[in-house]
Parts: C-alpha cells; sequence; structure tokens
C-alpha cells in the first residue's frame, strides 16, 4: 500500500485541485479566491496539470520496470501517510464543500480599515461628477473618510446604492454597522476589509451580520457616542440584497 | 521490392503492441473518466447551501483554499520548468556558461530567476531539479533565495508599486542578492554538503546519478508524479497551517508595531512568515501598509517573505533537512533584520 499512496498521493491532488480550480473558473468563482488578472494564468497551468495527470494514469498501464525509490523507514511511512491523508480529506473538502467567501469574523480580526485604502480617492472626488460620486464603492468612500471629516465637503455627495456585507461596529455595535468589502490585491489570503460606517439603531433586528445591503443617504457628524468614527451615513434607505457575483473588490 | 515475411514471432509481436496502445487507451479513458467524476462531484456538491460550520473555521477553509489555488498555476509551472532542466536541456548548456570560481559561479546562479520567472513556491521543483543536474547544495540554496527576488515578474511589480521611493526597490535587490550570496557562501563551508538534504533526496539523488531510465517521455511522466507526489501534500498542509494562524493571530497587534524602528522591522518580517503570499505580489499586498510601517521595515517584509514562511518552510522540509532550514531561517532572518534596521536608520 505504501508504494501505491506514495506514487498516486501527489497525481490525485493534483488532478483533484486542478478540476476543483477549472470548474470554480466555469463557474466564475475563482474570483472568490483569486485576483481576476491570474485566473488566465491558472485555467492555463490547471489544464496543463489536467493532461500530466492523464498522462501519468496512462503510463501506469505500461509493464516496465519503474525506478527504484529509496527505501522509507517506518517513520517516515506513518509520517508521509499521515500527511497524504491530511491533504486528501482538505482537499476532498474543497471538492464538497460549497465555495465560500471571507466572513465578518475576519474583518474583525484584521479590523476593518485598519490599512489606507485608495489614497487618490480624496483628490479624485473633490473633482468628481455627481454620476461619478454615485458609482463610488465602499474602497472609495472609505479612502475619503480616512483623509477627512469635514462635513461640508461631503454637502453635495450623498451615498447611492452603497453595496457591502454588515459588520457591526466594535465601539457602537447596537447602533453603528459597517457596509463593509475586502480588497483583494492577489488573492483571498491578502484580503483586506473596508467599511464605511452607517448610523442605524436597531439594525440587528433587520439585517443579520454578514448579510449584504444596499445602502443610500447622505454623511452626517455621529450621533453615537460610544462609536470612534466622526462620520456616519445617515441612510434614506437600507435594503437587503444579494451578494454579488464578485464580492471582493480589486 | 522485398517482400516482408510476416514470420509469427512478428505477428505475435504486432499484436502485442497493438494491445499495448489498447491497454494505454483504456488507461487514459480511466483518467478523464476520473477527472470528469471529480467535476460532476464539485457541481452536485455546489447547491448543498452553506454547510453551517462556524466563522472561523470557514474562514480557515476560505483561506487555505485560496493559497491552494493561488499556488497551483506556480507549482506546475516549477515542475514544467524543472522537468525541461532535467530531461530536456543538454546538461552541458547550463555549466559551460557558467563561471568556474566558486564566487562567481554562485553569483551566476542566483541571477537564474531573470531567465526562469516561477515565484518562490515554483522554484522548489527548481531547485531540486538543479542538485540532481549536478550543481551542489549550496549553489540550490542561493538559486532558492535569490530566484524569487531577483527575476523580472517581481521587480516590475515592485517597481509599480513603490517606484524608486525610500530606496526601497534598489534595497530589496542588492538585500536578495547579497544574502543569497552570503548563505550560500557559508554554506559551501559544510564539510558534507549532502548531510544538509533529507535523507530521501540525497538517496534519490544517489539512485539517478548518470542513469536514465525509458525514453524522455516516459522521463517526463515520471518526474511529474515523483515531483507532484512530494511537493502536492507539503503544498496542502502548509497552506492549512498558513490559515490557521491567520485566523489565530489578530492583525491588530501587529499593526500596533509599526511605527517603531525596531518593532516594525520584527512585525513586518511576523507577517510575512504568516501571510505567505507569493513574491510576484507582495508588493501589492504590503502597499496599503506603506503609510503606517517605515520603509525598513517594508524592505525587511520584500526581502525575508520571499525566501521563509510558512508555506516553504513545508514545502523545501521535502529537500532539506530540518537542521538546516533552521540554519537557513535564522540566518536569513538576521540578515533581513540588520538590511530593515539599516534602511530606517541610514538611509
Amino acid at each position: 500500500m505504501w508504494s501505491s499512496v506514495q506514487r498516486w498521493r501527489g497525481v490525485a491532488l493534483i488532478g483533484a485541485i486542478a478540476a476543483v480550480a477549472i470548474w470554480l473558473a466555469v463557474t466564475g468563482q475563482l474570483v472568490l479566491y483569486i485576483h481576476p488578472r491570474y485566473i488566465v494564468f491558472t485555467v492555463v497551468m490547471a489544464a496543463i496539470a489536467l493532461v500530466l495527470v492523464v498522462a501519468a494514469v496512462a503510463s501506469a498501464a505500461s509493464r516496465r520496470a519503474r525506478d527504484p525509490e529509496a527505501p522509507a523507514s517506518r517513520r517516515e511511512r506513518v509520517i508521509g501517510l499521515l500527511a497524504a491523508a491530511t491533504a486528501g480529506v482538505f482537499v476532498i473538502g474543497m471538492l464538497v464543500l460549497p465555495p465560500a467567501t471571507l466572513s465578518q469574523a475576519t474583518a474583525q480580526q484584521r479590523q476593518i480599515n485598519a490599512t489606507a485604502a485608495d489614497l487618490d480617492a480624496l483628490d479624485e472626488a473633490a473633482s468628481a461628477d455627481d454620476a461619478a460620486v454615485a458609482r463610488f464603492t465602499v474602497r472609495e468612500w472609505s479612502g475619503i473618510l480616512r483623509q477627512t471629516s469635514d462635513l461640508s465637503f461631503f454637502a453635495d455627495k450623498p451615498v447611492t446604492d452603497l453595496v457591502g456585507f454588515v459588520a457591526p461596529d466594535p465601539d457602537a455595535p447596537e447602533d453603528v454597522f459597517y457596509v463593509s468589502r475586502f480588497v483583494i490585491t492577489c488573492c483571498a489570503v491578502d484580503a483586506q476589509p473596508l467599511g464605511v460606517p452607517v448610523h442605524l439603531p436597531g439594525w440587528q433586528e433587520r439585517f443579520a451580520v454578514d448579510s449584504w445591503v444596499s445602502v443610500s443617504g447622505s454623511f452626517v457628524a455621529n450621533p453615537s457616542e460610544a462609536s470612534q468614527q466622526p462620520l456616519v451615513v445617515e441612510p434614506d434607505a437600507v435594503e437587503a440584497v444579494e451578494q454579488p457575483s464578485e464580492p471582493y473588490l480589486f | 521490392m522485398p517482400v516482408a515475411l510476416e514470420t509469427p514471432q512478428t505477428r505475435e509481436a504486432r499484436r502485442a503492441s497493438r494491445r499495448w496502445g489498447a491497454r494505454h487507451l483504456v488507461a487514459a479513458g480511466l483518467g478523464l473518466a476520473g477527472i470528469a467524476g471529480l467535476i460532476a462531484l464539485r457541481a452536485t456538491t455546489a447547491g448543498a447551501g452553506p454547510a453551517g460550520l462556524p466563522d472561523a473555521a470557514q474562514d480557515l477553509i476560505t483561506l487555505a483554499t485560496s493559497v491552494i489555488i493561488e499556488s497551483l498555476p506556480f507549482i506546475v509551472l516549477g515542475i514544467a520548468l524543472s522537468i525541461l532542466v532535467q530531461v530536456w536541456i543538454p546538461e552541458q548548456w547550463l555549466l559551460r556558461i557558467l563561471p568556474r570560481n566558486p564566487w562567481g559561479r554562485r553569483a551566476a546562479i542566483s541571477l537564474f530567476g531573470m531567465f526562469l520567472p516561477v515565484c518562490e513556491c515554483g522554484n522548489v521543483p527548481l531547485a531540486r531539479g538543479i542538485v540532481r543536474r549536478g550543481f551542489t547544495v549550496p549553489e540550490s540554496m542561493v538559486f532558492l533565495l535569490a530566484a524569487p527576488i531577483l527575476n523580472p515578474v517581481t521587480i516590475l511589480t515592485t517597481h509599480a508599486a513603490f517606484g524608486f521611493d525610500d530606496g526601497i526597490l534598489v534595497a530589496r535587490l542588492l538585500g536578495g542578492f547579497l544574502i543569497a550570496n552570503v548563505l550560500g557562501w557559508l554554506f559551501s563551508l559544510h564539510p558534507e554538503p549532502e548531510r544538509l538534504l533529507t535523507g530521501r533526496f540525497a538517496e534519490q539523488c544517489r539512485i539517478d546519478d548518470g542513469h536514465q531510465h525509458g525514453t524522455r517521455a516516459e522521463q517526463t511522466i515520471d518526474l511529474f508524479v515523483r515531483e507532484s507526489s512530494i511537493l502536492m501534500p507539503a503544498l496542502v498542509i502548509g497552506a492549512i497551517v498558513a490559515g490557521a494562524v491567520q485566523v489565530a493571530v489578530p492583525r491588530d497587534v501587529l499593526v500596533a508595531l509599526g511605527s517603531d524602528p525596531l518593532w516594525s522591522v520584527l512585525a513586518m518580517m511576523a507577517l510575512a512568515f504568516i501571510i505567505s503570499v507569493c513574491s510576484n505580489v507582495d508588493a501589492f499586498f504590503i502597499l496599503p501598509f506603506a503609510s503606517t510601517f517605515l520603509p525598513g521595515s517594508i524592505v525587511a517584509f520584500l526581502v525575508f517573505g520571499p525566501i521563509i514562511d510558512i508555506k516553504m518552510l513545508a514545502l523545501m522540509r521535502t529537500t532539506y533537512a530540518a537542521r538546516t532550514l533552521v540554519q537557513v531561517t535564522v540566518i536569513v532572518a538576521l540578515l533581513s533584520a540588520v538590511l530593515g534596521l539599516v534602511v530606517n536608520y541610514v538611509v
């Protein structure tokens, strides 16, 4: 058993992972894990891997003498089998668990707005027309909020249909939540949570944490005393929406 | 015109070869059916709705999956280039172009990455390939350490992220080059370089010596099977550990340290170790931190991260002995920290 596990574990793992990658690409879900610019590269390399996997399986039909393998000690075999089993279980998980986005647990753990997002956003916003402002995402708004808390700047800049998932403000969880998105530079590993605070006392009764909402409203001085945020959105409308097909911003 | 007489022997041989071809076709068909089966399984289980796991567990799976999916193309590219170097490129090509003197030789090897632009996960199979091709173990380390930094993709992305601000790009390239060469020199002093390798890999290199089995196509498949069997379990386990650590260590602990000249360097190295992101893109990852962290700590992140991180240690463990990796980690960490401090205090 050892020699066939040793010979086939890698082919099985790489074949299963490449199959998952291709299925994710076909169903448009590869963006849950990596930046869109890597999609073509990933698909091409996964396809090459699958060709090699089929060739490897085909070559198993040869009755050719194999190169001798280095002998393994009992301890090495046990470790090797355990490693193969662990990796195998995880990859079976990749095959049967539905793909998911990162949740607000990671957003809290990484601290929303801990990093500077779009530092050009303020300059852009100063000269943007109404249509451009209406298209601003969480990325632009959080960048602007980081650089200014001057209310007059926001006077003619309402928030329009801002989409994100709900994450509570850790300082004032009753009154304020963040409309949040993760921003990705390479893959979900480096996702940075950004958020725009929304003042809506009792929001928990209407929206579950992690559910997706669309918010329209305007910026006001934060009425909540516990919250650290100087400005918040006072919403005119908050609606539950479906999770977008590209939940991350790039 | 001579008529080919069909003796019973040749007829038997022809039948055997036809049976042989048919057996391969059946096996290939089974392989294709297996892959189709996996995709069908994936497609049918996708609609099952949320798995109902706790957030932290679900995020651990998402993060680890993301590391695996992101590394997969680079691993495949690395294995492909490794096969190219070992099976398809004549041995003399690589050895002829190198200087004789050991310092010059190592310096030239540290620039191999300019022609073999794989990021760090793809470098491990390549480094294994060049050891099998007769390079010394310290030389393989020079390549492994320098290539992720001194390669065109990394240089382009680092330049795109930072330009020439604060000397970050120059410090990264020079630092990567120096660290790789210093480390290569230190290990070249080792009396028995073979002991730097894991017992299994050293044994395989010894068995390989001088013998080539089968046609080139057969060797290609054999190498693919062998390399993937060693690297894939390491990749998956490295990804699980990296995901688990990320779920467990709060990010604000690291960020709070960002403005101190010493602590910022150490915090950034810790972040690089945990995050295990590819060298081709780590500059974009670290860019948003540049406003809160000092430039020296950014340089330490960009030099330490491509060489040492959780995923890389798991992958390198397939080839180098645990003792060697501890030494490499300590030396690289010290040198990166010094480099970061120099940039913080001097530049």
